[in-house]
């Protein structure tokens, strides 16, 4: 008993796109915390002066920085979008099983979408 | 109301009011963060800027204190290991974000 594992039982389960947006929202929701923070070092490294700034700017410049940002981009949007489902949920609707996996995976494919815009909005390219 | 209840309700209130301010938060980091040091310090220097931010980074630390409390309580078995959890993550949540504000408003 006391090795059983705690709720919510993911090892024992079997997988459906609302345990992985459940899921995924977990993580993201933990990643955007972890991202926030280091933003909050970014708005830190101006108040340290140009230098440090440029450092933090070159890394944001680079392969991997840009790559950060994407990733960023991403998982705001899947918190953004799963919030809202939990939301619409919360009001009593979209209980249904069907519906459930047609929310869950506008959320995944949403999430792609989402990130793409934001990037090009963002960049002024649309 | 029960604490239960209150949780719950502060957790929907906070992710309500965060959606919005993600998005704004996200398509500007986007649009700045390859921009020179000026550019970044003249952006966060708009009262707009200064007081969305400060209320993104409060709403977000909030809900995230709140909703990794429930990843504690879903998967720490020991209540000793949970409450000083629960403590430190409290404690992150508030000295964090009340730093930063600080830094921002003395941004020049």
């Amino acid at each position: 008993m006391e090795n059983n594992p705690l709720s919510p039982h993911i090892q024992i389960y079997k997988w459906h796109i609302s345990s992985l947006v459940s899921i995924t929202t977990r993580i993201t929701g933990i990643i955007n915390i972890i991202v926030i923070s280091l933003l909050c070092l970014w708005i830190f490294s101006l108040l340290l002066g140009e230098e440090t700034y440029k450092s933090v700017n070159y890394f944001l410049n680079s392969f991997f920085g840009k790559f950060f940002v994407v990733g960023v981009i991403w998982s705001f949007s899947f918190q953004m979008l799963s919030e809202i489902r939990h939301i619409i949920m919360d009001l009593g609707y979209g209980f249904d099983l069907k519906t459930t996996k047609i929310t869950g995976s506008i959320v995944i494919i949403g999430s792609f979408i989402l990130t793409i815009l934001i990037y090009l909005i963002g960049r002024n390219l649309i | 109301m029960k604490s239960v209840t209150k949780k719950w309700l502060f957790l929907k209130i906070s992710s309500l009011i965060l959606i919005p301010l993600m998005l704004w938060f996200i398509l500007n980091f986007v649009s700045i963060y390859d921009n020179d040091y000026q550019s970044v310090i003249s952006f966060l220097n708009s009262k707009t800027s200064k007081f969305l931010v400060s209320i993104f980074l409060i709403f977000s630390y909030f809900f995230s204190a709140l909703s990794i409390s429930e990843v504690f309580e879903d998967y720490i078995r020991d209540e000793n290991i949970k409450n000083a959890a629960n403590k430190a993550l409290n404690l992150f949540a508030i000295v964090f974000p009340l730093f930063t504000i600080i830094i921002l408003f003395n941004l020049n």
